[in-house]
């Protein structure tokens, strides 16, 4: 079917790419709408300070910056790449100073605040790693037979990922791992290497869940509580500890159900949807605050969604982002050269990593993490960043094979 | 490329991928298409399958049922007048959802801060940052609960003041209550006033409108528009808001409701009531209000029409205190003679049936726990007394059937302890029972008139009369109730005749003489002696009383027709001779016009109209005093009758000189209104009318169904 496009002229977009990312935008700015205007102080704000058109600015900004970027080749982007990569782990760096990073009242610090903008590093970085990763990456395969050149990489990888991890934003952490790890296996770096990471990673992994759930206390390696309880909450273990005194126990269970309530409620959203949803705004839980108000228009959006179109609605969502996937593949399929294969998996696996690890966690497949859904949650660092990543699968798509 | 369809071309999409030959994509192609799937597959597990059950859940925690009393149908007369009827009360009520953010913002002011100096490094210093800063306080838990409930109070309690200051009140607010309203009914309006007067309506409207949260809330209520007028009649109600059998029985909260407990309140609470609705209340995640909807709305109760006419019912009662005195102790019953109508049905002395809506003042409160007094009983159908003398007629007509000739003299013997009256040794133990007659010669129609006992006592002991009594009074359902569907008040009492068992054995004669003259081992209640004075009348038909003439709606513009209860019910027959009915109403007629003989029901008399009648008294002992029952039991016209009237007065002086008078009251009135003057000129023809032929209740006789009112 592609053999016709072969012998076209360079230079066309991937439009049914285009069409699944404009349908998601569409999405995302309705549901923003459906999950901000709940009450009146929310409807009688002015229209540039209602999140829904605030979000279709930052479209606009995106598709700007997407777009500015699809003038230069992917090549000449690559050679700015360590000095992107740099200058991110500058901002994370930067974020992590006080007075510099804010907490935005939450729990960790993740913003830099720039005036009429909060800029969150880490969503800037997980795009510099991969095009600095990409870079490293596209050398010749010889090299990466190299222990030396696989520890590199590792360590590109792992320094965001402390950095990240130290907010702490340990989603957002996590999901370099897999796109590092996609984008090793594609460059043709050696079986061995990858299954040698695939097993540190795997053991530090499952010990880590074994200490945390399982071990006593003074045993358990320090991580936010927060972050612990939200892994016990996953996995349905008991706050307390089996000898704990009757009266902790039922503090303790108190304290679980409060952490539970936000995946309980998001799981309700979801499921009250059934199969064609309550309609547009519609929604219960948001409407009622079950839903929390702060959560359901980005980390939650797609609760919003479920419940107000139900599992046809879902089936959009995700289908949207298969159309985005695979011509994201198949862009990689058909880059011109190593780079611009390493760039588009590197982009397809980290927008799947979001998609799988976001939508997961509104049915329980996953654990709660802060992690937004491409394109669709509120946000404008993550929305300009989701764009810039597209921009640049379609740049590669641009300066694909012209032959 | 073409345009091909979607769906075929991401199928495309994803196998090109898939074949490919290059072994690392396809296997990230792979991982893509498994994640999905498997998000796909998770999302049919939680929305479709699972589907109703977070359905389910997302209704228990956000939405709340709420009872809805309904319109409670009205009391009337025969006539349309209001007896019971429903007013609008008002109370002010703060909705706590519009003080949440107040709440809120009030807990910040209040949570305590602390002042930290901290050691700043030194280029912070230099920056010029303060080292010297307010802290907020962390809380525990329960400290965090208790200033919330603390800000709660004091915001509330704020407005409730300012409520009362402008309108010239003092309100107050009880913290407890406060929290209480707050953690169980958080979704319902407080209630701050309640029961305003119009004047306090009207000073909220014009000077609390700014005060947002605070709205004007109306109830239903019951109101009694004639006060005690036909108060035990109608019987009261008392708050209560459970649900009743076919209501839903599960209500998140419930609105205040009433529930009748005597009288036609209590006994036709089911169809006056109606049907409780539901409403929803949709609630957010903080439990407070945030949408209403109306679930299924409350059916109106239906109005309930009675025979009582209430002019008829106040006259009673006023005569009644007229003449036994505020306090009176007695029952008054007029019923149609035809048709078996009840058409006053009075009982004193009486409370008012609003105090249980409103409040009792505590002298009435005391009263009305007074068992002296006795202002809870009804006196026409639940209290029994003997009835003396006025069982007489009965002892008569039976020894008439048993061949009793009329002109017969006995002769009464003088009481040796008192040579002015008669008395009579009965039995073998020789029990005496003194006769208020005074001794002679006496026939049927002179022993009624001066009532004498010795006279009676001997018909009593005749072979075979006492039977008949008997028998004539269980034709009377003495010591039967007419039961809750015929009397539906709740309050019905079924007096005593001895059964054959009881006479068969262990049975003496002076049970029998005792019984022969009302006394002893008997006792009624004033409205079963107005059935059996209007089998009396009517020719020995013995009628179920009704009381409640039609059900209907309350919707005017219903098409729904009412729900008639048909009168002239028969319930048995004396079955005795026309004859023998007419001697004995000749002799009730010259109880009350026979001047010769100082006749004791003389004081009934009304200009116009001629009254059979019959007094009596009789003895009880309480608490070792003797008390007496007077009564006096009456119908008119004679020559064709229509109204029974029966009085009963506690500790009357006599039935001719307490009793009689009511009934004379009872009759002006009726003449007035019922009668009118055409009765006086109607021929004075000494005839039962138009024999009610009916045995088996066919033909029965051509009296109207609605009492006709000459004004």
């Amino acid at each position: 079917m592609f053999d016709e496009t072969l012998n076209e002229r360079q230079g066309r977009l991937d439009k049914l790419q285009l069409l699944g990312l404009l349908g998601l935008m569409l999405l995302g700015a309705a549901f923003v709408y459906s999950a901000t205007m709940v009450n009146d102080s929310a409807r009688l704000a002015p229209l540039m300070s209602q999140a829904w058109m605030k979000q279709i600015i930052w479209y606009g900004i995106g598709i700007g910056a997407a777009t500015a970027i699809c003038f230069v080749s992917y090549h000449t982007l690559a050679s700015w790449a360590m000095i992107g990569y740099w200058g991110s782990i500058g901002t994370l760096v930067a974020v992590l100073i006080p007075g510099i990073g804010t907490a935005h009242g939450w729990g960790a610090t993740r913003w830099i605040d720039l005036g009429p903008f909060q800029f969150q590093p880490s969503e800037l970085a997980k795009l510099t790693f991969i095009v600095a990763l990409a870079r490293f990456l596209s050398r010749p395969p010889e090299e990466l037979r190299m222990p030396v050149n696989f520890w590199k990489a590792m360590g590109m990888m792992a320094l965001p990922f402390a950095l990240i991890f130290k907010e702490p934003d340990l989603g957002s952490a996590l999901v370099l791992v897999p796109t590092g790890f996609a984008m090793m296996l594609v460059a043709g770096v050696p079986r061995r290497y990858l299954f040698r990471l695939i097993g540190i990673v795997g053991t530090l992994a499952a010990l880590v869940l074994v200490d945390v759930l399982f071990a006593p206390p003074s045993w358990q390696i320090k991580l936010e509580e927060y972050q612990r309880q939200r892994l016990l909450v996953f996995f349905g273990v008991n706050f307390a500890p089996a000898n704990a005194t009757p009266q902790e126990k039922e503090r303790l269970h108190r304290v679980q159900e409060a952490k539970s309530y936000q995946v309980k409620q998001a799981m309700i959203s979801v499921g009250s949807g059934g199969m064609w949803g309550k309609g547009w705004n519609e929604g219960n839980q948001t409407a009622l605050g079950f839903l929390p108000r702060d959560a359901a228009h980005n980390d939650f959006i797609f609760s919003v969604i479920a419940e107000e179109e139900g599992f046809v609605g879902s089936v959009i969502v995700i289908t949207l982002y298969g159309v985005v996937l695979f011509t994201g593949l198949r862009i990689a399929g058909q880059a011109r050269d190593r780079l611009g294969k390493l760039l588009a998996v590197g982009v397809v696996t980290l927008l799947f990593s979001h998609v799988f690890i976001n939508i997961g966690m509104n049915i329980r497949l996953m654990p709660v993490t802060g992690i937004p859904l491409p394109l669709l949650s509120y946000g404008g660092t993550s929305v300009i960043c989701s764009l810039i990543a597209m921009g640049m699968l379609q740049n590669v798509h641009i300066y694909r094979k012209g032959y | 490329m073409t345009v091909k369809s979607g769906g075929e071309e991401i199928e495309m999409l994803v196998f090109d991928q898939l074949r490919k030959n290059d072994p690392q994509l396809q296997l990230l192609t792979l991982i893509v298409c498994v994640g999905l799937v498997t998000l796909a597959a998770g999302l049919w597990w939680v929305q479709v399958v699972n589907g109703r059950e977070y359905q389910s859940t997302l209704e228990t925690q956000s939405y709340r049922t709420v009872r809805i009393p309904s319109l409670r149908g009205k009391i009337l007369d025969r006539n349309g007048e209001s007896l019971a009827e429903n007013r609008p009360r008002y109370s002010v009520c703060l909705y706590l959802e519009d003080l949440s953010k107040q709440f809120r913002t009030t807990y910040r002011k209040m949570q305590p801060v602390k002042v930290v100096t901290n050691n700043l490094p030194f280029w912070k210093d230099w920056l010029g940052f303060d080292s010297v800063v307010t802290q907020r306080v962390r809380l525990k838990p329960e400290q965090i609960a208790s200033l919330e409930q603390a800000s709660r109070f004091h915001v509330v309690s704020n407005i409730v003041a300012q409520i009362g200051s402008r309108m010239g009140l003092a309100v107050t607010l009880n913290p407890t209550n406060l929290h209480n309203h707050y953690t169980k009914m958080r979704a319902m309006p407080l209630t701050v006033l309640d029961n305003l007067t119009p004047e306090q309506i009207a000073r909220f409207e014009e000077s609390c409108a700014d005060i947002l949260p605070a709205e004007l809330v109306t109830q239903s209520v019951r109101h009694y528009p004639r006060n005690t007028t036909a108060a035990h009649l109608l019987g009261y109600m008392v708050s209560n808001n459970d649900s009743v059998e076919g209501e839903e029985a599960f209500f998140s909260y419930r609105l205040p409701d009433f529930r009748g407990v005597v009288g036609i309140e209590g006994g036709m609470d089911m169809t006056l009531r109606g049907k409780a609705g539901t409403k929803t209340v949709t609630v957010n995640y903080l439990g407070y209000r945030q949408s209403e909807n109306v679930w299924a709305a409350a059916e109106n109760g239906r109005n309930v029409g009675l025979t009582i006419d209430l002019k008829l019912q106040a006259t009673c009662e006023q005569s009644l205190r007229t003449h036994a005195g505020a306090e009176a102790r007695g029952a008054v019953v007029v019923m149609n003679v035809n048709t078996g109508d009840i058409l006053a049905l009075a009982s004193s002395p009486s409370s008012n049936p609003n105090y249980f809506i409103n409040k009792f003042p505590p002298a009435e409160w005391q009263r009305w726990g007074d068992n002296t007094i006795g202002v809870q009983k009804n006196r026409a159908t639940h209290e029994l007394y003997q009835p003396g003398s006025t069982f007489k007629p009965i002892v008569a007509l039976a020894a008439l059937e048993k061949g009793l000739d009329p002109s017969e003299t006995i002769h009464v013997e003088p009481n040796p302890k008192n040579p002015n009256r008669g008395v009579i040794y009965v039995g073998r133990n020789r029990e005496s029972i003194n006769d208020t007659a005074t001794p002679g010669p006496y026939n049927l129609r002179r022993a009624l008139v001066k009532s004498s006992n010795f006279y009676f006592v001997t018909m009593g002991l005749r072979p075979g009369v006492f039977n008949r009594v008997s028998e004539l009074a269980h034709r009377l359902h003495l010591g039967e109730r007419f039961g809750s569907d015929v009397l539906p008040l709740m309050q019905e009492s079924a007096g005593h005749f001895p059964t054959e068992k009881m006479i068969s054995s262990q049975w003496m004669p002076g049970d029998t003489a005792h019984v022969s003259i009302g006394q002893g081992k008997m006792d009624v209640t004033p409205l079963q002696m107005a059935v059996l004075t209007s089998a009396l009348a009517n020719g020995g038909n013995v009628l179920w009383p009704r009381l409640v003439a039609r059900t209907q709606t309350q919707d005017m513009n219903a098409l729904e027709p009412s729900i008639e209860f048909p009168n002239k019910r028969v319930r048995d027959h004396l079955g005795v001779s026309d004859r023998n009915i007419r001697i004995v109403r000749e002799a009730m007629l010259a109880e009350t016009e026979d001047d010769e003989d100082r006749a004791t029901g003389l004081r009934v008399r009304v200009p116009g109209l001629r009254i059979c009648g019959k007094t009596g008294t009789a003895e009880r002992k309480e608490r070792g005093e003797i008390h007496n029952t007077t009564w006096f039991i009456s119908y008119a016209p004679y020559e064709q009758p229509r109204y029974a009237v029966v009085v009963m007065v506690e500790d009357g002086q006599s039935g001719g000189g307490t009793c009689a008078p009511v009934a004379h009251d009872v009759y002006l009135a009726l003449q007035k209104d019922f009668l009118g003057p055409k009765t006086i000129v109607q021929s004075p023809r000494p005839t039962v009318p138009s024999r009610i032929a009916d045995a088996r209740g066919n033909t029965l006789p051509r009296t109207t169904n609605h009492e006709p009112r000459t004004n």
